[in-house]
Order: structure tokens, then sequence, then C-alpha cells
């Protein structure tokens, strides 16, 4: 088991961090590349840009959001993010093994901190996926991976919290251990090919939104061109 | 807010068709508006063929990228749909009706999902999804207000925008707009309502005798003036509906003396490519800017209609030079800068009646025209109400997206579509309704008959008009008075 948890850890580790940091990087590139195509073919550049920041941080830091709609849902939404967040990034454990794998280190969490952050994360993970099997709209929209993903990432927080914060033998800790760190590595590797993608382009979505509304000019003519309707009446 | 969805009976009323069997038959196509005959063979092949014939020639293919890779289902949009909160159907969900053509998307224009087509087969587009956008995508009013709710930025109304422009090119689209459209770009009067100029001259003409005999006060339409300030393009059903709001609009010329004129050769605002295809947004947009070129005026001027100043605002910019393209502003803000310089008097004991201030969609949603009707308003309306959720959030009217020009979807516009507005309405207890848009107007106008609600929707200058001052040198008898004192002299 020390053996695999070794391969987890080290290896397969560095492979999974590395899809996921190369997969957000391109799908990063392609969106800021095909932005800057569209915005190269507009014919209007004029660009509300107060507007487009003001509404990005109104979602990235949802406040003002929480009570206008959903609101149960939405608290519970915000809790989640900032447990998801906060702890992998900011945990002791983590920060350790950094520093003593590529000799980095940063700011970390308190023991009490990332205590109740993760109990928080946990709640607000089972309640999301309660929210979405039983609101009649959010169950009728759902994809396999939306049920899946936070059942998935809860695998992580959970096995974590045992080792970390309850007296479990040893052996027990190194079978939790291996769970926490496969799975840890299994959501780095999808998180660039499933919806979790929002991590890194969740900034950009106001920008693309107002900016796929600036219509190149002259479509009229080469859309009747490639369809062959040149000279149809309408 | 909590709306209570509608029951059996105004669901069987609202979706009742007035299309016969024998042409759904033939058609094989069935929706509740009317369509002109349309080639029906092959359409999946030809869907996306128009598809892929505009994603190479527009932007489109940016956004749906993003939107595929971001979309997280959360169903917040569905709270915010007026449609999907009056029917409770979950297929009036916008995320749900995005999906739609997101999927096709996904499947024939990506390459994870023509791989996992390839490999797992299925998920070809078929006539039964396209028969589901054609319904799906016209039960939508493109209000955008889903989008101000949806975390991850997806523009649903861009998807209806497109899945209808798509549709169009396989001849899809409702009737009612595709007539107009055909009359305006290729007809003789070249005006959706098919006004010839004559028409528009003498109707004009009449206007102006009303006004001098209601105001005493010679006011005037002035008509091809080289050289104005403003060249103006209202919705041009205004000069056979909005006579009131026309003639506010004028008032407020002759007070401030600016010029202004209307072109004979093109005096339409109305732009259903907006709703319908980028392709005839083009054309309509390039006949205003040919005409305001022709008059060699300065300044687009917009009457008082939404998608009208959104379509020119947004658009000619786009499509008639970008920065060197004609500024163009809507006949509110014009208003509003007179009456805050104090060029324009108005009196505040004519209107005595509860007022409300509808925001038109196209306006307010990106909080472009929101405080400046209500600022004029305030300054002459002594019982002006709030109705909740305004300015940006505001609900749609009902009948945006060009689905109130479709008069066999009446029913489904005022039970279904209209129905939070209808609610938000009664609340507000407003006597007077304004409404400075001629589709909104329509539609409310509708609703407030069919829903049997006690309330009168006017435009913003219907009511200026009735309360200008004009200064006592523009009257016509002081005039003469003047010039047989000067006479005498």
């Amino acid at each position: 088991m020390d053996a695999l948890l070794d391969f987890a850890r080290g290896p397969l580790f560095r492979f999974s961090f590395i899809i996921m940091i190369l997969g957000l990087a391109r799908i990063l590139f392609l969106d800021l590349y095909n932005a800057w195509k569209a915005y190269r073919k507009a014919g209007d550049k004029t660009m509300p840009w107060k507007l487009i920041i003001i509404r990005s941080l109104e979602w990235l830091v949802p406040i003002k959001r929480i009570g206008h709609n959903r609101p149960v849902y939405s608290v519970f939404s915000v809790i989640f993010h900032i447990g998801l967040i906060l702890v992998p990034i900011f945990l002791l454990a983590h920060v350790q093994l950094w520093k003593s794998g590529l000799g980095i280190s940063w700011p970390t969490l308190s023991y009490k901190v990332a205590y109740w952050l993760t109990i928080s994360t946990i709640v607000a993970a089972v309640a999301l996926i309660i929210g979405r099997i039983f609101n009649r709209s959010s169950s009728f929209l759902s994809r396999k991976q939306d049920f899946l993903w936070p059942i998935l990432l809860l695998i992580p927080f959970v096995t974590g919290f045992i080792c970390a914060h309850t007296g479990v033998s040893p052996g027990n800790y190194r079978l939790f251990m291996l769970i926490h760190v496969f799975a840890g590595d299994l959501i780095f590797i999808l998180i660039p090919f499933t919806k979790i993608a929002h991590c890194v382009l969740m900034p950009l979505s106001q920008f693309i939104c107002t900016l796929a509304w600036k219509f190149p000019p002259e479509t009229d003519d080469a859309v009747c061109t490639t369809l062959k309707k040149k000279g149809a009446p309408v | 807010m909590k709306t209570k969805r509608i029951n059996q009976k105004e669901r069987e009323k609202a979706f009742t068709s007035q299309r016969k069997p024998d042409v759904i038959e033939k058609q094989k196509l069935n929706v509740r508006y009317h369509i002109e005959d349309f080639n029906v063979n092959d359409r999946p092949r030809r869907f996306l063929e128009a598809f892929a014939a505009i994603l190479r020639h527009s932007n489109y293919r940016m956004a749906l990228d993003h939107f595929i890779r971001m979309s997280a289902k959360c169903s917040r949009c569905a709270t915010t749909c007026q449609v999907y909160q009056a029917t409770g159907d979950l297929k009036d969900i916008p995320c749900y009706r995005s999906e739609l053509l997101l999927s096709v998307y996904r499947r024939h224009f990506t390459l994870g999902g023509m791989l996992k087509g390839r490999l797992l087969g299925g998920g070809y587009l078929t006539d039964e999804k396209i028969q589901e956008m054609a319904e799906s995508f016209w039960n939508c009013t493109a209000c955008r207000r889903c989008t101000l709710e949806c975390p991850s930025g997806i523009d649903h109304a861009l998807i209806t925008h497109l899945g209808r422009y798509i549709l169009s090119e396989l001849g899809i689209t409702p009737r009612a707009l595709v007539v107009s459209t055909r009359e305006q770009l290729e007809g003789a009067t070249g005006n959706t309502s098919a006004i010839p100029v004559p028409a528009l001259v003498d109707t004009l003409e009449f206007l102006s005798d009303d006004m001098l005999e209601e105001k005493g006060v010679e006011i005037k339409f002035p008509m091809d003036v080289e050289g104005a300030e403003y060249v103006f393009f209202p919705a041009v059903s205004d000069f056979l509906m909005e006579a009131e709001t026309l003639m506010g609009i004028a008032a407020v010329f002759t007070a401030t003396g600016d010029s202004w004129t209307t072109g004979t050769g093109y005096y339409d605002g109305i732009n259903y490519g907006l709703f319908y295809s980028d392709r005839i947004l083009e054309r309509v947009v390039k006949k205003i800017d040919s005409e305001t070129r022709r008059l060699k005026g300065k300044k687009v001027l917009i009457g008082e209609c939404g998608h009208a100043s959104r379509s020119a605002k947004y658009f000619l910019p786009t499509y008639c030079g970008g920065k060197d393209a004609f500024p163009v502003i809507n006949i509110m803000e014009y208003t509003y800068d007179v009456l805050m310089a104090g060029r324009l008097k108005l009196d505040p004991n004519v209107i005595t009646e509860k007022v409300a201030y509808h925001d038109p969609c196209n306006i307010a949603r990106q909080r472009w025209i929101i405080e400046k009707p209500r600022e004029i308003l305030k300054s002459f309306c002594k019982n002006y109400v709030e109705m909740t959720p305004n300015r940006e959030n505001n609900i749609c009217c009902g009948g945006g997206g060009g689905t109130v020009s479709i008069d066999e979807i009446r029913p489904f516009r005022t039970t279904i579509g209209g129905k939070l507005k209808a609610d938000q309405i009664r609340r507000s207890g407003c006597k007077i309704l304004v409404a400075p848009c001629a589709n909104c107007k329509k539609q409310l106008r509708e609703l407030v008959e069919d829903q049997k609600i006690d309330c009168e929707v006017v435009g913003l200058h219907d009511l200026i008009y009735k309360a200008i001052i004009f200064d006592d040198s523009l009257k016509v008898d002081k005039k003469a008075e003047v010039e047989t004192s000067k006479e005498d002299k």
C-alpha cells in the first residue's frame, strides 16, 4: 500500500497536476485567442469596459447576488466554493508537501479554520447534491457530470478530514490517504475537460458575452455567397 | 417572488393553434405561428449547412465554445424567465432551450463531439429536434433577463437569436415578420407597415392641423430637410397607431427649435433582423445609414421603440463604419437633455393619475437608458410609482423578440408571456402605464385588455404632449398680434 501511496503522491500527482495546468492553459488560451479574433473582426470595437468589470466582479464576489434568486442554493454554493478553493491550496499539510518537493511555500490556514472550512464544504456539497436531486428544474437540467462532480469533490474532503481530525488507526489512515490522493489526482485530470473549466473561464464570461454581440460587418454578402443565396428574395 | 402558474383552462387557451392540420402536415412542422411554405426535405442537412456558413462568417464560435465549457446547469435562469414561471413547463427553462442548439454545436462542430459521435454513434440532428427548436426559440421573448442571473454568463438570448437565424435560412420564420421585412427591403413603400409617402405626408399634415387646433401652436413635422441635426426614424407603425407619441415628439422639437427631419426616402426604425436574422439586421441598418447620408443629417434619432433603438445604437457602428458611424440617440435622451437645460416646460398639474414606467428590455437591460425617463416623469407627474423589479431587472412585457407582431399567438403572449407583467401592473395599482416602445405598447394594451386590468398604456411623449407649455411667442394668435402691432407701428 505504501508503494501505491508513493506512486499516487509522486509520479501520478505530477502527471495529473501537469495535465490540469496544461489543459486549463489550453482552454484559457483558446478563449482569449477566439476573443482576440472576434474583436479584430468586429465592426464595432467600443466595449462597455466599466459595465463588464462591474458585472464580472459581481459574479466573482457574489455577495449582491445571494439573496436575489434561489437564496438557499446560492448560500450553499458560495460556502462550497470558498472551502473548495481555500482548503486544498492553503492547508498546512499540502503546503508542507510543496515545500518538501519543490522548496516553495506560502501562508497557511490555521488548524481551526481548516477544520471548520472542511466541515462547511462537506455540508454544503451534501446540500447541493440534495438540492440538485429534489429541485424540479435543476434535476431536469442536470447531466451525469452534474451529479457526479459534487460526489467526487466530496471524497478528498471527507477522507482528508478523517485522516487529519479523527484518531483513525494507522492501517485505515493509509487506506483513507490513498483514496484521498487518488481522488485528488482524478479531479486534476478531469478539470480541464469538464464544466469545472469554469475555474479559469469564469472571469472572462461577461466579456465574452458582451463581445459576442459585436458582429463582423458585411456578413450578409458572405453568408449569401456560401449558401448560394445571392440575389434570392427575402 | 413566487408566481402562481397558469391553470389547465388558461393553458388550453394559450396553446390554441390557428394552423390547419393539412398545413401542419404539408409543412411537416407543428408550431403555433404561421410560416410561408418552404422546402421541407432534408432539413437536418440544410440546418447544418446554414449553421456552418454562419459560423464561418461570424463571431458566434467564440461564444459557443465558451458556453459549452462553462454551462453548470444551476437552473438560476429558471426563476427569472417569465415564460417558465407562468407555464412551469421544464422545456421552457432558458438553459434547456439553449442546450437544444449547444448540443448540435457540440456534436457537429467540435472535435470531441464528432469523435464521440463516431465512436458511440447517435446524437445526430434530426427533424424532431428541428421541430423542437422551431417551437422553443419562438416561445422566448429574447428579453435577456436570464442572462443577468447566469453565473456562467451564458447569454441565452444570443443563442435564441442564433437559433432563429439558422432556422430562417431554412425558411422557418413567422410569416408576419417575413412579409413585413420583404416590404421593407424589396417592396414599393420600403417600410414594414407599407405606408406610402403621400399617405405619410397626409397623416402628418393632419396631425399638425390637429395640434394647431388643440395647442394654438404651429407644430410641424419637417420633411426632407437637408443638413438637419437629427434624422428621425420612429417605429413606422407609430404613424398608424401612436399619433400622440409623434405629436409629443414634434411638440418638444417645436418648443426647443432644434432642427430635425423625417426623410421621405426611408422613415422606418423597425428592424426585425434583430429578432431573426443578422443578414436582415445588416440590410435594414444600412437603409438608415444611407437615408441619413442622403439628407446630410448629423445624428440618427430613434423614436419610442426599444428594438429599433438597440438595433440602430449597437449595430449602426457594426455595419456602417465603426467609430465613424452616425451617432444614435433615443428621443428620451434628447427630451431629458432639453428638459434639464430648461428649454422645455411641462405643467405639473395636468397628469394627476398614478403613473408607472415600464422599462423596455432592449433599452434597459444593458443599463443604457434607465433614469432619464424616470426623471422626466417625476418632473411633472405628481403620482409616480415604481413597479418592482425594475430598471435592468425589469420584467418583459411578454411580447419581446418580435413575438408581438405575430398576431396568431396573442393568447400565448397575454396568458403566458405577459403573466408576470400583468401581476406586476396590478400590484402597482397604476392607472397610466408609460411604455416608451412600440412593441411593448401593443403587447401591454392587449395584455391589459385580455387580463382585464384597469390601466391605460401610453408612450412617454403622449404625456409630454398633454403637459407641454409653449412660449407665448410660439402661439399663433400671439404671433398675429405681434405682427399686427408691428404693421401698426
